[in-house]
């Protein structure tokens, strides 16, 4: 799973063999001198950022510079400044004489944009709270079916305040699975809102619990009373499995509402303060 | 090592001297046997191949990523069959030593970079086999094993200078000499006998976020070699490169400039020379048609479509070239305009079948965007199209010409939109499987959700431009395909535990003997009956495996091998 990607540690659990379950690792690397982005973004913004805009992702007549390739392999500024001194005045390009000193600090500056470009780790997720907390609430309690197991005073009370971050508290209501966002790790069997499962032995005696591991060779299961593990080997139907989800009810709305509802309910639960 | 050879070279210029031809005089001799501190296997045997073998179903070889160049990912063995498959055994482990302590090293950096992983890298090439002897790799290493016993013949190790070590698909062969790619985006030639470099190209730069994963594919004197990498927006390529010299032979861009052919299908030279397409998995071949197909990588920006309004060809398409010229013949667009990272880079695989009662060339892909393709590979003409997993909720349904349709409601939106599947797709890179026994294409798929925000709202966004949270998986089958109707005529549901569905993509292996060799998600190595998904026979290795398994025959005995992790596995009936 790609790290930072992930708000709570429970969501593991689904990225057993995920193709994206792997860190994300780059060639670059972050800005080593904050101070020279800071001095670089200066210049660019009073220099350059007329033509190639103060972003560097391009103006109205000069290119984006965060993907030009002579950027991106520039070193500490000496492509850059090569370039800079001879300008490309065929296509209105002036040379610049800028000290190495400076040209050092613009190729910081552009070289942290494309650092932050490429990482997504570090991208930002902006406000999300777009929604319309009246249809929130509509939904939650008409064609949402919310109200079946929720309610806004009772599990649900202050629920707005629990989640100072809206992005975690949608990604929750979507399927809580597992240990809340900032809750501390443990193991995917002891947390909350598991999958349950009934083996049922031909001599009788069903025993219940966490699923811990279900194929068609072995069924695993976790008691809670007893808190210990108790595994069968599985041949057919033998013993008889059956599994069930506490949270049948959000696995069910997954396909079916849209994403206007979600975003009302999640409007609708961040007001519950 | 324990081969002798004497090698004269004799180095000249080539024609019209822009590449230089090198030929190689062999002359073996017989082997003195010295102190040997691996094993004896390969002694004596000559370990140049025969490029005819590329072309037949593998047998007592596994020369080439997928066995041969179909792609089907199907041995004619039978000695392992249904009946008998419950008997399987373990014959020997070998664990990935990546020590560079006695190995043969090369290389650039100046030793694992900062933020390479601490770990032990997991197997997700195809090893080769060659007379007797296993040739595979991981990023940075190549390792040649005794396919009899499984004990290292040599170790080759790479000093990075850094990039994504996410993953390597293996080695290529061509006359004695193995080539392999880096993550830091260098190709480079072994002596297959005895790992010794004898050289290594620069094929892109990863102070660009490209690096390199893909297994060489050869055909002719062409060894095709694509590049990866999509955290900043740079353009794919595939290249054709000489084996002899490393030099490029030709260039494919996946995507076009202005004024070529698919310019069309996008605003202006920015957005498509910039605009990804990676093609970073092995393709295959029809010798017949002299055609290459090979699926392309996901349009750039990754998850918003706002500066490249348009189809954005080449990008997650399969594309038909001619590996002589490295020109296109036809293409055919799985994902128009991509917006979730889906990248239709998964094998096209090569069927020879029936439609209609017409014997047809057939290539058939399940795509990573949910949906099973099948085309006519003289052509690209489109046949049929349908959906791989129930959950996939982003398109607004079949287009005229076969291609699902684009719903823009579905793209990452700033509060988010909640799409299935996941960036990771239906499926994956890791290969599935045909059997022509059973007219089935055999596929790991796994229905997911995802949170998509768009992160980057600048009319120019940048690399991925949008964060994915991850919401969870809701239901993994292995699937049966038949191939002619896009129907699943069997499917068997995979692991689960207490957070929900586990596993999904897998590499697969089909045989003449009727089993399927795969994994149920859960940690099992599993034998299913190819014809109705019964499992017969499980290995519990406690990892999911992690590559494609691959068979052969030797002394007599078929050996399957299958890498988990780091650990490389071979199975076989007791003699």
């Amino acid at each position: 799973m790609k790290a930072g990607l992930v708000s709570s540690a429970a969501f593991a659990a689904f990225a057993f063999f995920s193709p994206i379950a792997a860190a994300q690792q780059q060639a670059l690397t972050a800005p080593a001198d904050p101070a020279a982005v800071e001095r670089g973004q200066q210049l660019m913004t009073t220099e350059c950022g007329f033509c190639h805009g103060s972003n560097a992702r391009g103006g109205s007549s000069g290119p984006d510079l965060t993907r030009s390739e002579l950027v991106q392999l520039d070193e500490n500024g000496k492509q850059l400044g090569e370039f800079l001194r001879a300008g490309r005045p065929d296509k209105g390009m002036p040379r610049f004489e800028f000290t190495d000193a400076q040209n050092a600090d613009l190729a910081a500056f552009l070289h942290a944009q494309i650092y932050l470009n490429s990482n997504r780790r570090l991208y930002k997720i902006l406000n999300i709270l777009v929604g319309d907390p009246k249809a929130g609430e509509t939904y939650f309690n008409g064609a949402g079916g919310c109200r079946s197991c929720h309610s806004p005073g009772g599990d649900l009370k202050g629920i707005g305040a629990k989640y100072a971050d809206p992005v975690a508290l949608q990604g929750r209501m979507v399927l809580p699975r597992g240990v809340p966002p900032g809750g501390a790790p443990m193991p995917a069997h002891r947390a909350p809102n598991m999958l349950k499962v009934t083996v049922t032995p031909p001599s009788g005696g069903a025993v219940s619990g966490t699923l811990v591991r279900l194929n068609d060779f072995e069924v695993t299961l976790y008691d809670p009373k007893s808190q210990q593990m108790r595994s069968w080997l599985r041949s057919g139907d033998v013993p008889k499995v059956v599994v069930t989800d506490p949270l049948q009810g959000h696995v069910d709305l997954l396909p079916k509402w849209t994403d206007a509802d979600m975003h009302n309910v999640t409007a609708y639960l961040a007001g519950l303060k | 090592m324990n081969i002798a050879m004497i090698r004269a070279l004799i180095q000249h210029q080539g024609h019209k001297g822009h590449r230089r031809s090198v030929l190689y005089i062999l002359f073996f001799v017989s082997v003195v046997s010295l102190v040997s501190t691996g094993s004896s296997t390969v002694r004596g045997q000559s370990q140049k191949l025969d490029p005819a073998l590329l072309g037949k179903p593998p047998v007592d070889a596994w020369p080439t990523y997928h066995g041969d160049y179909s792609g089907r990912r199907y041995s004619t063995l039978k000695q392992i069959n249904t009946g008998n498959v419950k008997n399987l055994t373990l014959a020997w482990v070998y664990r990935l030593n990546t020590s560079i302590n006695g190995a043969i090293v090369g290389g650039e950096g100046s030793g694992p970079a900062p933020g390479a992983p601490a770990s032990t890298p997991s197997i997700k090439s195809t090893p080769l086999m060659l007379n007797g002897a296993l040739y595979f790799s991981a990023p940075d290493h190549v390792w040649a094993l005794d396919a009899r016993t499984g004990r290292e013949i040599w170790h080759y190790f790479w000093k990075t200078r850094g990039g994504d070590h996410i993953g390597n698909r293996g080695v290529g062969m061509y006359g004695e000499w193995l080539y392999f790619l880096t993550p830091d985006n260098y190709f480079v030639s072994l002596d297959t006998a005895t790992g010794k470099e004898r050289w290594h190209r620069v094929i892109a730069n990863m102070k660009r976020e490209y690096f390199s994963t893909n297994a060489p594919i050869i055909i002719g004197r062409h060894v095709i070699v694509g590049v990866g990498g999509d955290a900043l927006d740079i353009p794919g390529y595939l290249e054709s490169r000489d084996p002899e010299s490393g030099e490029v032979i030709w260039r494919f861009n996946t995507t076009p400039r202005p004024g070529q052919p698919g310019a069309e299908t996008w605003p202006d030279e920015y957005s498509m020379s910039s605009g990804g397409g990676m093609p970073w998995i092995p393709g295959t071949y029809d010798p017949e048609l002299n055609l290459y197909y090979f699926g392309t990588g996901n349009p750039q920006p990754v998850l918003t479509g706002q500066s490249r309004p348009g189809d954005n060809l080449y990008t997650c398409t399969i594309v038909a070239l001619n590996p002589d010229t490295g020109k296109m013949v036809w293409h055919y667009q799985v994902t128009p305009h991509d917006t979730h990272d889906w990248d239709a880079a998964q094998t096209p695989v090569l069927i020879d079948g029936v439609i209609d009662g017409q014997p047809r060339k057939l290539v058939a892909q399940a795509s990573r965007n949910g949906h099973f393709f099948l085309l006519d590979r003289t052509n690209g003409k489109h046949i049929l199209t349908t959906r791989l997993i129930d959950s996939a909720n982003w398109t607004k349904g079949i287009n005229a010409k076969g291609q699902p349709a684009h719903d823009p409601g579905k793209d990452a939106a700033v509060a988010g939109t909640l799409v299935s599947p996941d960036t990771g797709g239906a499926t994956n890179w890791p290969p599935p499987s045909f059997s022509p026994d059973t007219g089935l294409l055999y596929v790991g798929t796994r229905q997911s959700y995802s949170i998509m925000y768009l992160t980057d709202t600048d009319p120019r966004p940048q690399g991925w431009a949008a964060a994915e949270r991850t919401v969870g998986a809701v239901g993994s089958e292995l699937k049966a395909i038949d191939y002619k109707t896009g129907k699943v005529r069997w499917s068997r549901p995979l692991a689960m535990t207490a957070g929900g569905s586990q596993g999904g993509a897998m590499g697969l292996l089909s045989t003449a003997g009727g089993v399927l060799f795969g994994n149920d998600g859960g940690g099992n190595f599993v034998a299913y009956d190819a014809g109705n998904g019964k499992p017969l026979w499980r290995a519990g290795l406690g990892v999911n495996t992690s590559n494609g398994p691959q068979t052969y025959l030797l002394d007599g005995r078929q050996f399957v091998v299958v890498g988990a992790g780091d650990v490389l596995y071979a199975f076989a009936l007791q003699p």
